[in-house]
């Protein structure tokens, strides 16, 4: 693999890369607060990112990177977890921007203050492609946390070929609101790398309550852009207020259903783009959701299909500086760029010779009327055992049990009709709205299905 | 606003999170001083943007965060009732 120099921000000295409350930070200036903080780090090989502020996190990740120290991303900060991670990589210390803050590992400050740090003409220093910036942890479906590498060459890459899939051109920068944390995949490729290597600056500020998104977004420049999550994209519809011109939304973590997204279109008069992509891989696709189910790939992402010994068709994800990499969600590939998602792969179900996924299920149980929220459960031997069904947990304060089943009879083939529906008052979602397999599990338990 | 009329709000406040979030307590579970998120009550950020929206119907009153580090303004169930009484505007 060739491994040429990629520079930290592929940026004009004064392009705005980053907004806060307090004002806009240029490419020179972030560049000066990193090699400042770089300067004062302790050798290490390895540094966890706890910074919540997004300014600070975007600081220390590139103070790491210049340093050749890899940037640990964790969205769970629990002493437990410290712990295992500082285990994991010894000599682990973390870089935290919250005064005062303990933990059972060694705490490096940072600190977003300008006014306190000399100013120097920062050189914009390169990077090689193949150094391994960052590893992002998922929860694995066993429950322990999974790693995945990121080389800097693709990062950046995939940043570049991002701003250019949304049009982001260098006359007219976007302004971003991102409602996703930095420490979760998606978060940090669009909130934190792609203002280093696109046309696009990233709010720093609050953004999380409707309030808080519309008064960032009415407190920037056009071309505004909101990266969000459907869950968001819902609370904000639901907040009833009106918000600024947007030039695009930008959706992902969870499927986003086209009547929202047409909703979303109608109401702020934009566009609405869902993002494709998973911890393991990064963003490599997208879509307009009311416009079409077919995603076509990043540029320079392309799609390779691969016969397994068993006959069945694995699509594997090349890109520039990426090795190629398995997709672990079932697609039907159309070409090179182009592919239609059926489910993620632990998502598929296959009953009396018949394919779906939990993720069709699911959408059509939440469309029940009177149905808030709802799940598919595949117990964990549904292959082995002829006569297993699937199990469905609902939130529907107002419906018995006996009616989502008559409301889903004929509308879901016969065989995935679950045999139990539990209702519940709440799913156990995470930040991003997803469940995860260790709260399954303790519902499934608690209900006897464990 | 008065003494009184925080004692009144606080079990109102109680409710609405109680039914909003679906959770299986009763309104003299919740501790007014203990933290409603993370420990205390264990509320996560979804609930608080659920909370936010309810509020809003009820009160006439936007929730907003302080600053980014820190969605959870309100630290109790005292501090949200507090809050709400200052602000609402229904």
């Amino acid at each position: 693999m060739c491994d040429p120099l990629i520079p930290l921000i592929g940026r004009a000295p004064h392009d705005v890369v980053f907004r806060r409350p307090g004002g806009s930070t240029t490419a020179a200036a972030f560049l000066a607060d990193a090699q400042h903080l770089a300067a004062g780090l302790p050798d290490a090989s390895h540094v966890v990112n706890l910074c919540q502020d997004r300014y600070c996190f975007a600081v220390a990740f590139a103070a790491a990177l210049l340093r050749g120290q890899v940037s640990l991303l964790s969205s769970d900060r629990s002493t437990e977890r410290l712990r295992g991670m500082a285990g994991a990589y010894p000599g682990l210390y973390a870089l935290a921007d919250e005064p005062g803050f303990e933990a059972s590992l060694p705490v490096h400050p940072v600190a977003a203050d300008a006014s306190a740090r000399p100013r120097f003409a920062p050189d914009n220093l390169s990077i090689r492609a193949t150094q391994l910036a960052a590893i992002v942890f998922t929860s694995g479906s066993t429950g322990e946390p999974v790693a995945h590498r990121k080389l800097w060459g693709a990062l950046a890459a995939r940043s570049r070929d991002a701003g250019r899939r949304f049009r982001m051109s260098a006359g007219q920068p976007v302004s971003i609101v991102g409602t996703v944390p930095a420490q979760h995949m998606y978060g940090f490729e669009t909130t934190v790398l792609l203002p280093l290597h696109a046309p696009a600056s990233s709010w720093c500020g609050p953004a999380f309550f409707p309030r808080d998104v519309r008064a960032a977004l009415e407190m920037l420049p056009e071309r505004r852009v909101l990266v969000t999550t459907p869950l968001q994209i819902r609370a904000l519809l639901q907040a009833e207020s009106e918000l600024p011109a947007l030039d695009r939304v930008i959706s992902a973590t969870a499927p986003l259903y086209a009547e929202l997204a047409a909703e979303a279109e109608r109401r702020w008069q934009t566009e609405v783009h869902e993002i494709f992509g998973a911890t393991e891989v990064g963003s490599i696709a997208s879509r307009r959701t009311i416009a079409s189910e077919v995603w076509t790939t990043y540029p320079r992402v392309r799609l390779h299909a691969s016969r397994t010994r068993t006959g069945e068709e694995d699509v594997l994800v090349a890109g520039p500086f990426s090795e190629l990499y398995p997709l672990s969600d079932l697609v039907e590939r159309l070409d090179g760029t182009r592919f239609r998602l059926l489910g993620r792969r632990t998502d598929v179900v296959k009953l009396g010779g018949r394919r779906t996924s939990l993720a069709a299920l699911n959408h059509i149980l939440t469309s029940v009327e009177g149905v808030s929220d709802g799940i598919f459960v595949a117990p964990d031997d549904l292959d082995e055992r002829p006569t297993a069904r699937l199990l469905a947990f609902v939130v529907a304060p107002e419906l018995s049990a006996e009616a989502v089943m008559a409301a889903l009879r004929g509308r879901v083939d016969p065989v995935f009709l679950p045999r139990r529906v539990v209702r519940v008052d709440v799913l156990p979602r995470n930040p991003t709205g997803k469940l995860p397999e260790q709260a399954l599990a303790v519902l499934r338990a608690r209900v006897g299905e464990g | 606003m008065t003494a009184s009329a925080t004692g009144t709000l606080e079990p109102e406040i109680a409710r609405l999170i109680i039914e909003s979030l679906h959770l299986e307590i009763t309104e003299d579970e919740i501790d007014p001083e203990a933290p409603l998120f993370g420990e205390g009550l264990g509320l996560d950020s979804i609930d608080a943007l659920e909370l936010a929206l309810s509020i809003s119907r009820n009160y006439g009153l936007e929730l907003k965060s302080d600053d980014e580090r820190n969605h959870r303004i309100f630290a109790s169930l005292r501090d949200l009732a507090r809050h709400i009484e200052e602000f609402r505007t229904k």
